[in-house]
């Protein structure tokens, strides 16, 4: 194929021999990261969104301005998508953990694997604790009797740590300047005076 | 402490800061990507708050108002960079100009951090968080499309050639630099440019880029407020509103 160095007319995918048969194209897109992030040292980590990035790192820089520009944080973690394993979702009220099989694959190497908690609906995922398994499936049916009497968690994730890229403790200064960035938070604009004012003066020149 | 000398240093980094903040800020709504438009124009942000806290440092020592010393001057009492006001150019070349002015600045604060000159000091210090950011953010760029594919590799180094001479001015001796030196305020253009060498060469190393030479000719005027055609026209928009009525209340 000839290659262009304007990516517009490779996207288009025109062949010297049209006849020939070629791969269909993937979309000219970047895989997806998920963002974490705690807003004070003492708060658990929570699921925050995504962003598209071609890497870890790339991921973690477009992290920090998409998803802690506002109020405050004090760490901050990507993983890719699809290294996060997930359970299904009860309905109901049902503790996922009653579903989850005693029986599990021993295969793999003791590794350490971080657990999020969906407890309600339309909330965030709560990073609740780690655990050492050979492998996602183990891990989970190790935790049962830890969360089973509890609260019912409706939705649970799991990541092997490894696979996650931490901000480092040198580097948590990049939040510094957070709490005087008041212009970011829609509550530092307080118009209902200026309104009010505004109305009344054009009541009186009615 | 000489206060001429300390106002020359406060302006100089006031303007680079407010310009390329500028420049900067032209990207938001055209950036390459949703999550880097958002980056982008968050560090511009920054960059314009730092020159601000600077024009305030400047208004203790009985400059103008902030806002004044901002919009009001003619492009000719403007001491930043000229490399700061040349115009964005395609992504690439903002992101190269980005990365070499980021990593000075960052150095340059580190320094200032240790001023004799207590206001400087402090103020280094609160910033040094966002500098850590934005040089973070740069240098993972720079890492990225410099090892990506061909087309990214020579455009970032097209982009580096151009900007080279440009970015060797930032380092233009001032005519207090001796006086700042003794005094301990700041430690001095050579100093900054001898660790912005490094520092530019162990993240260009890791690239497939090659580092122009750092003895090419430096352009300089910037700091004595000659600059290229592009800062009047930038100034002029950039004052536009404010200039209808200086004296109106937000």
């Amino acid at each position: 194929m000839n290659k262009s160095l304007d990516p517009r007319i490779n996207r288009l995918n025109i062949d010297k021999y049209p006849a020939d048969l070629t791969r269909k194209v993937p979309l000219d897109q970047f895989g997806t990261y998920e963002v974490f992030t705690q807003s004070k040292t003492e708060q658990p980590y929570q699921h925050e969104g995504i962003v598209h990035a071609p890497s870890k790192e790339m991921a973690f820089i477009f992290a920090k301005e998409q998803f802690s520009r506002r109020m405050t944080c004090s760490g901050l973690f990507v993983v890719e998508t699809k290294n996060i394993f997930v359970t299904a979702t009860t309905e109901n009220n049902i503790n996922v953990y009653h579903t989850v099989s005693e029986k599990f694959d021993t295969t793999g190497h003791l590794e350490q694997y971080e657990f999020f908690h969906l407890l309600k609906r339309g909330k965030q995922h709560l990073h609740v604790g780690s655990i050492e398994a050979r492998n996602a499936q183990e891990a989970l049916a190790l935790a049962k009797p830890a969360f089973s009497e509890e609260d019912p968690v409706l939705n649970a994730w799991i990541i092997k740590t490894k696979d996650i890229l931490f901000s480092s403790e040198e580097d948590t200064i990049i939040w510094n300047t957070l709490p005087d960035k008041k212009f970011r938070n829609a509550s530092a604009y307080k118009a209902s005076d200026k309104i009010k004012a505004f109305k009344e003066s054009q009541k009186s020149t009615l | 402490m000489n206060t001429d000398a300390i106002k020359e240093l406060l302006y100089k980094i006031a303007d680079d800061q407010l310009i390329i903040g500028h420049r900067n800020s032209e990207w938001t709504g055209m950036g390459p990507i949703l999550e880097e438009d958002i980056a982008f124009s968050s560090m511009a942000q920054d960059k314009i708050g730092q020159s601000y806290a600077l024009y305030q440092l400047l208004h203790d020592l009985g400059e103008d108002e902030p806002d004044q010393v901002a919009f009001m001057r003619k492009a000719n009492q403007f001491k930043n960079s000229q490399l700061t006001e040349l115009p964005n150019g395609e992504y690439d070349y903002s992101l190269l100009r980005h990365f070499l002015f980021d990593t000075a600045e960052s150095i340059r604060f580190e320094f200032l951090a240790q001023s004799a000159y207590s206001p400087l000091a402090l103020l280094a210090k609160k910033i040094q968080g966002e500098l850590r950011y934005h040089t973070m953010h740069a240098n993972t760029w720079i890492k990225q499309l410099g090892n990506a594919n061909q087309e990214s590799i020579l455009r970032l180094q097209a982009s580096l050639d151009q900007l080279f001479p440009f970015a060797l001015g930032i380092f233009e001796p001032s005519p207090f630099e001796n006086v700042l030196i003794e005094e301990k305020i700041f430690v001095g253009e050579k100093v900054i440019m001898q660790k912005w060498q490094e520092q530019i060469a162990k993240i260009l190393n890791a690239t497939e880029l090659l580092i122009p030479s750092f003895s090419e000719p430096a352009i300089y005027g910037g700091r004595f407020g000659h600059h290229t055609e592009h800062l009047t026209l930038l100034l002029e928009e950039m004052s536009e509103v404010f200039r209808i009525d200086p004296t109106a209340e937000w």
